[in-house]
């Protein structure tokens, strides 16, 4: 071998390298190579890939990384042994750790509607701040050389000059440091080398020889161009002083790199040989991770008394039966635990629960109704152990819900369990930098995430750097399907016509956006794993700080984070915990309820008769359109169905044919108690009987492996797995020809049975839930059930102020409760709280439709929350305002907020009744409002008598509503449709008529868009919700009509449709449209509204609330 | 004929090349004659390949060489359609 590549840089560099580390180590094998380095830039972000990569391949992985100094020179830093991976690691962390240093001041207000970005009701995240370029001093390198061995740097921006060097020389030794050359193809190339080989000469330093390589093929030699300009932001035409000019970048054979060099340094070339020999370091190896209690010689013993304590307060009213199965499932526990030298693991859960403990007490305050919720809820897998479940991890009986625990815990596991908790936004929030202080700084950090090209950002980003007309980018961008960066050639034949397609540039868009699917763009944080250790992480893997001030991460995902060994704990914040313990606080507060959600009646007939008849708009899980029309058909009656109903609307269950056999079963039995359960074999009954014979839960995939063809639990948890993840073909074959193999040995079967049972576990493949993960969300989705039935106000009021959650828009939310009777109102200075607020009418108390939910200040977009909040305070210290004038002079906020409020109508009370809002806002715009002073001061107005407005021309309702939306996101007055009503051609329908018409009569209907879905389930099937002014009404759009009609539906906020109605007795009274002709529903003729004239607020589309959109959450 | 900038940071605003008649080595395209003068010594080699995204990509291999009778001059090899041009 005459040349090993020690410069080499993957998509890791981000944005200047344009393959992935498998991709360059497959290359590399392929090409000849034994070893091969990967160096990106500033971090060691794909370090762990590389070495997975390299393992798998036979190949040896070098590691190291391009280091950028104060300067803007780089430094190739190579890692000989364990003490150079932890100098490397420090010197990374070293280069961050100013990168978040400068806070943006107009973010900082962290209250609802602080800033211009963030949507109405958008919750406050904390300070984030802006990302900065990662840089070291050369005197930290220098001090950090042991274990290192240096390269002089890239030919363009390396270290060459002698004084640099002679320094670098005594730090390193002349042993570790060696004179870079590269011959990148530049008209100064052999000048530059030859000039470094005489430094080098000098210095008694040896030559070496890298190929700075940034792609691993040819083919992406084009990509890594326009990466650059991307990063950039610059087109390729006017970046071509900082492209490379040419695709010597690509990396080249031993050969073909000894040749480049052969002429003139031929020493260089044979000393990559001898480097590399130098460098021994394997990532692969275990580092000395260890997480807290890991060693602990008591952790088996103190764990069972904790548990055994627990067991016996939790169990002591149960009945002999239950408490007896308790105790056996316990000890069952215990000892795999043991055998697996778990404990430790489990009581540092526990410990990180206690401090949760702590920390939920401080957010809720000690006397409220919140303090008598747990600090979090387990979700997944482990809310199927009684140890989580004593230990707080969990707060769901496994053995009351027969929670099957093999997929969480069994003899066989070899990677750690994964435990996962959900808490309240505000909680989590607290938890995280105490978890840091706990910990300690250095030892613990969130996960790190890697976004990676779509469909979306691949067109607008890579398209700007081909330089593509704007206009048609955008156009190409929204009408695209969002998702894989691999079909943009559709959706530039879709937007612009299949010619555009043929050459050029747009040609080169499909193609470059295909290469750049799957590539890290830039380093993100994962929602919430977090990594704790006993030992400084920093010696582990390098940590950056993350965007939200007082978090930091590593800089591997959460499979690099496995791969080495690392205890994940996942701790994610769900906005429905926040919503339900805000509601609880509300009533509470308002109507002197103390509600303790676990002690809730489970067998509420109001609750279920809800469910059943899909009246859950808002609540967890069981809300959206497809829940709905499934609850239809299922109609839930106890807390095991609703385990099942969360259950089943996933990709799993759907693709595994389990839902409509599931439902049919159902219904059947329904009808006709006695029916039996058509089961293929008899050791399916036990693991399929809750689920009817069909496969819904990812454990019955473990169950059916078990009982049906012979596998151990290791094995089944093994065949489960193949089939999650990154499925691998030839895994699952070899799983595939045990389980049949298994299946005929256990049983005696007929292969085609085993073949046919077969298919049916791969159709799930793992993307459904655990059962254990089912009841926990299930009992949420009941929870929340009850909290809509009998406390709507609260609940409205929760929902609408721990926005964005949820599949419905605040405008959806706010419209169905108006339906229910539930009145909301706008806005008003002398009215409103900075949130939404429940208001109590008559004595005070809130009963049923008595309350009223009053939207936000705070909720108007734009007005910050210090304005807000000033304002009400205000008001509570000097009584409602009187006027205008009096508004301007003591509000306490400036006259940007003002004026918002006027044109979101708060300050109509004030003005003049016949047209307020215009009037409001012009006398406001000529008031001289309070003035804040350095030192939280106000210096007050004088209360001077405003001027009147001039003859104003009166703000029709169509503009109202705009106005409406334009500030709040949402109309709590007339809905749109309404007011569209009269224009709608005579032969329209409204959602009210539906349920009139009959089965397969042609109707047109015109509504909001609430939500559009494509399933990849569905084959193509476009879903549509509308809303109008009476309710739903569900389209089902096929494929041809969508193709045809792909920008209207996609993009238009307000529609027509004509279709066929459909009204099939097995939907339990769901009905469907199915769609033949859509088209907008155009807004700005005024023949349709009445519509004097659409500014100032602009055409509805710019205002339309943002909803649920071909899978890319609100939007 | 577009005349691309040729190094890194600056720009050579150049007369448009014209054809040269070049004799080169199979192996590794180093020219042995421009326009039947002797090349003595080749100074510096390069690589140009861009303009891949638009309707004229360029690939060209330069060389500047100087001849026998003691002139410095580039010429490139255009490596899409075989042709040799003399750049100054």
């Amino acid at each position: 071998m005459p040349y090993v590549e020690l410069h080499a840089h993957s998509a890791f560099s981000f944005l200047d390298g344009a393959s992935l580390p498998d991709e360059q180590v497959a290359s590399a094998v392929e090409l000849g190579y034994d070893a091969l380095a990967l160096t990106d830039h500033d971090n060691l972000c794909g370090a762990m890939e590389h070495a997975q990569a390299a393992k798998a391949l036979g190949l040896r992985a070098l590691h190291g990384a391009e280091l950028t100094l104060d300067d803007g020179r780089h430094l190739t830093l190579l890692v000989e042994d364990e003490r150079g991976w932890r100098n490397l690691c420090r010197l990374v962390t070293r280069a961050h750790a100013h990168t978040r240093g400068d806070t943006p001041a107009e973010r900082a207000g962290g209250q609802p509607g602080a800033g211009r970005g963030p949507a109405p009701g958008a919750r406050p995240g904390g300070r984030t701040r802006i990302a900065s370029q990662p840089h070291i001093p050369l005197a930290a390198v220098l001090d950090h050389a042991e274990g290192l061995v240096c390269l002089s740097g890239c030919a363009i921006r390396g270290v060459h000059d002698e004084a640099s060097l002679k320094a670098l020389r005594s730090a390193f030794t002349p042993a570790n440091l060696r004179v870079e050359l590269q011959r990148p193809y530049l008209r100064d190339d052999r000048a530059r080398n030859r000039g470094l080989a005489a430094v080098a000469r000098r210095l008694e330093l040896r030559t070496v020889a890298t190929g700075n390589v940034h792609a691993h093929t040819r083919a992406r030699a084009p990509l890594q161009d326009t990466l650059v300009a991307v990063r950039l932001h610059a087109t390729l035409d006017a970046s071509e002083p900082e492209r490379r000019g040419n695709f010597s970048h690509v990396l080249a054979s031993p050969q073909a790199m000894a040749a480049r060099f052969a002429a003139d340094h031929p020493d260089a070339v044979a000393e990559t040989v001898r480097v590399a020999d130098r460098l021994r370091f394997d990532l692969c190896e275990h580092h000395g991770y260890r997480y807290p209690g890991e060693e602990d010689a008591h952790a088996d013993r103190t764990l069972a008394e904790v548990s055994r304590v627990r067991l016996h307060e939790r169990y002591a009213d149960a009945g002999a039966a239950l408490r007896s199965a308790a105790e056996a499932r316990l000890e069952e526990e215990l000892r795999i635990i043991a055998k697996l030298r778990l404990a430790g693991f489990f009581l540092l859960h526990r410990d990180m629960l206690e401090l949760a403990r702590e920390v939920a007490l401080e957010v809720r305050g000690p006397d409220t109704a919140r303090a008598l919720l747990p600090p979090g809820r387990g979700r997944g897998s482990s809310v199927s152990s009684i140890v989580c479940y004593l230990t707080g991890l969990s707060h769901v009986d496994p053995i009351a819900n027969d929670l099957f625990l093999g997929r969480f815990l069994n003899d066989e596991l070899t990677a750690l369990p994964d435990i996962d908790l959900d808490f309240p936004r505000d909680v989590r929030a607290a938890l995280i930098p105490r978890i840091h202080e706990r910990y300690g700084h250095d030892r613990s950090a969130l996960v790190a995430a890697f976004p990676t090209y779509r469909a979306r950002g691949a067109i607008r980003e890579l398209g700007k750097a081909l330089g593509l007309p704007p206009g048609e980018i955008e156009r190409v961008a929204r009408g695209s399907e969002g998702w894989s960066a691999r079909d943009v050639a559709h959706d530039v034949a879709a937007a612009l016509g299949p010619e555009r397609l043929a050459t050029g540039r747009w040609a080169w868009l499909a193609r470059l956006a295909e290469q750049a699917h799957g590539l890290p763009r830039h380093l993100s944080q994962h929602p919430g794993g977090m990594i704790v250790a006993t030992r400084p992480l920093i010696d582990c893997c390098p940590i950056v700080p993350a965007a939200m001030e007082g978090r930091q991460m590593v800089q591997w995902d959460k499979d690099s984070c496995a791969d080495a060994g690392f205890l994940k704990i996942d701790l994610l914040g769900l906005g429905m915990l926040s919503a339900v313990e805000r509601a609880v606080e509300d009533i509470a507060r308002l109507r002197g309820e103390r509600i303790d959600l676990s002690r809730i009646p489970y067998d509420d007939a109001p609750t279920y008769k809800a469910i059943q008849n899909a009246e859950t708009t808002g609540v967890f899980q069981i809300e959206s359109r497809a829940q709905m029309s499934s609850l239809l058909r299922t109609r839930p009656e106890t807390l095991q169905d609703i385990t099942i109903q969360v259950a089943i609307v996933r990709p799993g269950p759907i693709q595994g044919g389990a839902v409509n056999p599931y439902i049919e079963r159902r219904q059947r039995l329904r009808v006709d108690p006695d029916f039996e359960i058509p089961y293929e074999h008899p050791s399916l009954v036990e693991p399929l009987r809750e689920t009817l014979g069909t496969i819904i839960f990812q454990d019955q995939v473990i169950e059916v492996a078990m009982a049906f063809a012979g596998f151990s639990a290791g094995e089944a948890e093994g065949l489960r797995r193949a089939m999650s993840r990154k499925r691998s073909e030839a895994a699952i074959e070899a799983h595939h020809r045990k389980f049949i193999a298994g299946a005929v040995a256990t049983h005696g079967v007929e292969p085609e049975l085993a073949e046919r049972i077969f298919d049916k576990v791969r159709g799930f493949s793992g993307f459904g839930f655990p059962k254990a993960h089912g009841a926990a969300f299930g009992l949420l989705a009941y929870q929340s059930t009850w909290l809509r039935v009998h406390y709507a106000p609260e609940f409205l009021c929760a929902l609408l102020n721990e926005q964005p959650m949820g599949f419905y828009p605040p405008d959806a939310l706010v419209h169905d409760a108006q339906r229910r009777g539930i009145a909301v109102l706008a806005p008003d200075v002398n009215a409103s709280e900075v949130e939404c607020s429940v208001e109590s009418v008559g004595d005070g108390r809130v009963g049923s439709g008595s309350a009223r939910v009053r939207i936000g200040l705070g909720y108007v977009r734009g007005v910050q929350a210090r304005d807000a909040q000033a304002l009400v305070e205000a008001r509570r210290a000097g009584g409602p305002f009187r006027d205008l004038g009096d508004l301007a002079a003591r509000a306490g906020a400036g006259r940007p907020a003002l004026e918002l409020l006027a044109w979101a109508g708060a300050c109509d009370a004030l003005s003049d009744p016949a047209h307020p809002r215009r009037i409001a806002l012009w006398r406001l715009g000529a008031a001289v409002p309070a003035r804040r002073l350095p030192g939280g001061h106000t210096q007050l107005a004088l209360g001077l008598e405003l001027p009147g407005a001039p003859e104003l021309r009166e703000l029709g309702a169509w503009e109202g509503m705009l106005a409406d939306y334009e500030t709040t996101g949402l109309t709590a007055a007339a809905h749109p449709l309404a007011l569209l009503r009269a224009g709608l051609a005579r032969a329209a329908v409204t959602s009210r008529d539906l349920a009139t018409i009959g089965h397969g009569a042609q109707v047109r209907v015109g509504g909001l868009v609430v939500a559009r879905q494509r399933p990849g389930t569905a084959s193509g099937v476009v879903f549509m919700l509308l809303e109008d002014e009476h309710g739903t009404i569900n389209l089902i759009v096929p494929p041809k009509l969508y193709e045809r009609s792909r920008l209207t539906i996609r993009t238009a906020p307000l529609v027509l449709a004509v279709g066929r109605l459909e009204r099939h007795p097995a939907a339990g009274g769901g009905i469907n449209v199915l769609v033949e002709r859509i088209e907008p529903l155009e807004t700005a003729d005024a023949s349709r509204a009445e519509v004097r004239e659409i500014a100032p607020a602009g055409d509805f589309r710019a205002v339309a609330p943002a909803v649920m959109s071909f899978g890319q959450g609100r939007r | 004929m577009v005349i691309p900038k040729v190094t890194r940071g600056g720009s050579h605003r150049i007369a448009a090349p014209r054809r040269a008649r070049v004799l080169a080595a199979a192996h590794d395209g180093r020219p042995s004659t421009v326009d039947d003068r002797t090349v003595d010594a080749v100074r510096e080699s390069w690589l140009v390949e861009d303009r891949w995204w638009n309707g004229s990509p360029i690939r060209r291999r330069y060389w500047e060489v100087v001849t026998t009778c003691g002139r410095d001059v580039v010429v490139f090899h255009d490596l899409r359609d075989g042709g040799w041009f003399l750049q100054r």
